[in-house]
């Protein structure tokens, strides 16, 4: 009997945890969301994870210009910003990166022009088959920070350059689940659905509700996303012209008009429109010149 | 007949801990002379000064006046170890290594070239009993094993002198056993023997000569059989009494 | 130069019968591996997010031996006591520091050429190319630079005692130099004067560690470094390293061997 003592102490605590298990389980879940997350990184890093999104969406920005990057001493003189990652050339972001990425100036003693020879000194974008290169940066960003809208429409941007269309709307969607209130991932959306997929009333429902989106933000106090605000209004005021709607065109260009930094381009449109809508009005005369 | 070690007024000073500026004599004035052929004994209680005066004549430790010397080369000079070996009492050799490898690593240093190193090797793996397990690593040795592979390296380059720190301790009494048929064994094949003990009759039983150091200064040296003739006593007697301790069944 | 290889051979031996350098390689490789098996968008020519990874990994893992196989070598001699057999015999202090150094470096280039080879099957089995000399100056660069830190490491050894804070303050130090030597004048600049004199001497004699990570030359395909740069660069490791070594040489000339 002795000899079973310390068996029976064993089945007995084995027992113990057994019960309390399956009584705290229950009662657990409503201690902390971690530990039932999905996502490993979640459980692993709680929502410290966060800080790390950013890192990581910056190495997508060190891999598009293959190595030649600012660090945090040369960012005082370059500022930074993500739009020059999806500006086309001639765009006035492109032109203000390819001025901010001249940081390097001349070296000011040989430690530093010797070191110049170790490391990557010309600025240059990737293209090509290479693009895909920023792709997982981009998606561990993702993961890391769901939150992060920039995230999804770069890569969506890259995507759609790929021709990647059906992944593409496959990480929007996973970014509209993960922030229902952005009018970034719905104009994105929008504009796969327009360009990709032809479907005009799709693209259009997205573009509705990314203004409506777009306008709560603003009502709420935020600080106005003009840049967006002037994409969605554009894009829409084109596939409302395209449709023939022209007077629900003129109105949206005229809202653009409030957010763009180029008035002139808009307005010059608008009295094209104007003057189409007069020309197709029923008994209408030629406009007055 | 030239001396193998030769002390003159060696004198060791470090400053001691914790107490400022303040020195303390290690050894004071030595005078040793030990010639080729002869074992012997330096004994002294703990802290007398036994393993300074061994780490000046294995260039340890300078010496602050005075001089030292192996085969009439001063200590500080690296060739004047290149005839010696030294066994130091509790040391943990390489335990990532095997005997062999250490042996090996040894005679490598001594620049023995490898067909003597092998043959060397061979014997003295045989000498300590170590020979079947040549290839095991030293940290599965038991503490008697270590304490052989130890004196197997201090024998590596056949030295002529071999300096002995506490050659014994910790040793079960087949070990210490063992370890004085390999003295005997040295002293029958000519080699001189200095090293130091606590082992009374260790010593008595295998020295031509000892030295009884106490406090840094050396208080008594002879033939063993001279000496316990001069004081009447056995050598233990003899050691109690320079140092000044007093059985209560005397007093 | 017998005994110093004699040293360096035991260096080596210790490095391969450690676990360290095992778990490191396994640690690196299942990582890179299982990274580097996730689908990205199902885009199966992405592969530079495996080389950085795989890198970074390579460079830790090397920091992380250079410095724990290092910093424990003299210590250990000391707390074993070895160090007294070993100096019992003719060999001297230098000899044992140089020695030492020779085989911790010998001993990270070995398990640098086992991460390089892990990293060139990874890269060029995916990218389909192989860039070999790009490889072979980025490791070249690599050990150079472990010279530097193992030499520093041994000077470490002789100051600290515990081979722990030794092992801790040189890892924040060539972190430190890694990620902002570079920026030191900058930031000298920056500065009110005497400050700016001190940060710019600072700059000047700190190992410029950061020459030797070429990480991002080999990840995005850039060009070879001049030969000329390359034979300058390990020409101030050389000088940098013997400069450190001169320096714990002196420091342990004079050393008590006892704890």
């Amino acid at each position: 009997m002795k000899r079973l003592v310390p068996y029976l102490i064993l089945g007995l605590l084995a027992v113990g945890c057994f019960s309390l298990a399956t009584v705290l389980q229950a009662r657990a879940y409503g201690w902390s969301r971690r530990a039932q997350a999905d996502n490993i990184l979640k459980v692993l890093l709680g929502d410290g994870r966060r800080l790390f999104a950013n890192h990581f969406f910056i190495q997508a920005d060190v891999s598009f210009h293959s190595g030649y990057y600012p660090s945090i001493f040369d960012q005082a003189r370059a500022a930074q910003g993500s739009r020059h990652l999806t500006a086309e050339e001639g765009d006035p972001a492109h032109e203000e990166h390819e001025k901010s990425m001249d940081f390097l100036g001349p070296p000011r003693d040989w430690i530093e022009r010797f070191g110049r020879h170790f490391m990557v000194t010309d600025h240059t974008h990737l293209h090509g088959d290479n693009e895909s290169e920023i792709l997982p940066w981009l998606k561990i960003s993702a993961e890391l920070d769901p939150q992060k809208v920039e995230t999804y429409t770069v890569a969506a941007y890259w995507l759609r350059k790929l021709n990647k269309a059906p992944e593409a709307e496959e990480f929007l969607r996973e970014g509209l689940r993960n922030n229902p209130n952005s009018h970034e991932i719905l104009f994105e959306l929008g504009r796969l659905s327009a360009e990709y997929h032809h479907d005009p009333a799709r693209a259009r429902k997205m573009w509705e509700l990314g203004l409506r989106k777009w306008a709560d933000q603003e009502a709420a106090g935020q600080k106005p996303d003009l840049f967006h605000l002037d994409q969605l209004a554009v894009h829409l005021a084109r596939l409302e012209e395209k449709e023939g709607n022209l007077v629900r065109a003129i109105e949206l260009l005229q809202l653009a008009i409030k957010a763009t930094p180029h008035p002139e381009a808009l307005q010059r449109q608008i009295e094209e429109l104007e003057q189409r809508r007069a020309a197709h009005a029923p008994g209408a005369s030629p406009p007055a010149r | 007949m030239e001396p193998i070690i030769e002390t003159r007024n060696l004198r060791v000073e470090f400053r001691a801990q914790n107490s400022g500026s303040e020195k303390k004599v290690a050894v004071k004035d030595l005078n040793l002379r030990i010639c080729g052929g002869e074992v012997f004994g330096f004994l002294g209680p703990n802290g007398a000064g036994k393993t300074t005066t061994m780490n000046v004549l294995l260039g340890f430790v300078n010496a602050t006046r005075g001089s030292a010397c192996l085969f009439g080369v001063d200590v500080r000079e690296p060739i004047a170890r290149q005839r010696i070996g030294y066994l130091p009492e509790l040391t943990y050799y390489y335990k990532f290594l095997t005997a062999e490898e250490l042996l090996r690593f040894y005679a490598r240093i001594f620049g023995l070239p490898r067909a003597v190193a092998d043959q060397r090797i061979e014997q003295l793996l045989k000498l300590v009993e170590l020979d079947t397990a040549r290839r095991r690593l030293i940290k599965t040795y038991s503490k008697g094993m270590q304490q052989r592979v130890g004196l197997a390296q201090a024998l590596i380059n056949n030295p002529d002198l071999l300096i002995l720190d506490e050659p014994t301790s910790g040793l079960d009494p087949l070990g210490r056993m063992k370890v004085r048929e390999i003295i005997q064994r040295l002293k029958n094949e000519g080699k001189t023997v200095f090293f130091s003990s606590h082992e009374l009759g260790e010593v008595e039983t295998v020295c031509d000569r000892v030295a009884i150091i106490n406090q840094g200064e050396l208080k008594v040296e002879g033939r063993v059989a001279d000496l316990v003739k001069e004081h009447q006593a056995n050598l233990e007697r003899i050691f109690l009494n320079i140092i000044g301790y007093q059985p209560e069944s005397d007093a | 130069m017998n005994t110093i290889f004699a040293l360096a051979n035991v260096v080596i031996k210790e490095l391969y019968r450690r676990k360290d350098f095992y778990v490191l390689f396994v640690l690196t490789a299942v990582l890179t591996l299982l990274l580097g098996s996730v689908s990205f968008f199902q885009d199966i020519k992405v592969v530079r997010y495996v080389k950085e990874i795989a890198l970074l990994l390579i460079w830790i893992s090397a920091l992380v031996i250079a410095i724990a196989t290092t910093a424990r070598q003299l210590p250990a001699e000391r707390e074993h006591r070895t160090i007294f057999p070993l100096l019992a015999k003719p060999v001297t202090r230098g000899q044992v520091i140089l020695g030492k150094f020779v085989g911790c470096w010998l001993a990270c280039g070995l398990a640098l050429v086992v991460f390089y080879l892990f990293f060139g099957v990874v890269s060029g089995s995916r990218e389909h190319s192989w860039p070999v000399l790009n490889w072979l100056q980025a490791f070249w660069l690599q050990w150079s630079m472990l010279g530097i830190v193992v030499a520093l490491v041994l000077l470490g050894s002789i100051v600290f005692t515990a081979p722990s804070s030794n092992a801790t303050i040189c890892f924040i130090l060539v972190l430190g130099i890694l990620l902002l030597g570079r920026h030191l004048n900058q930031v000298a600049l920056q500065q009110p004067e005497p400050l700016r004199s001190v940060v710019y001497g600072l700059y000047f004699f700190i190992p410029h560690l950061e020459w030797y990570d070429v990480r991002d030359l080999i990840i995005y395909d850039h060009q070879l470094i001049g030969w000329g740069d390359c034979a300058l660069a390990s020409l101030y490791a050389g000088i940098y390293a013997a400069l450190l070594l001169f320096g714990a040489w002196l420091l342990f000339r004079r050393k008590p061997l006892h704890l």
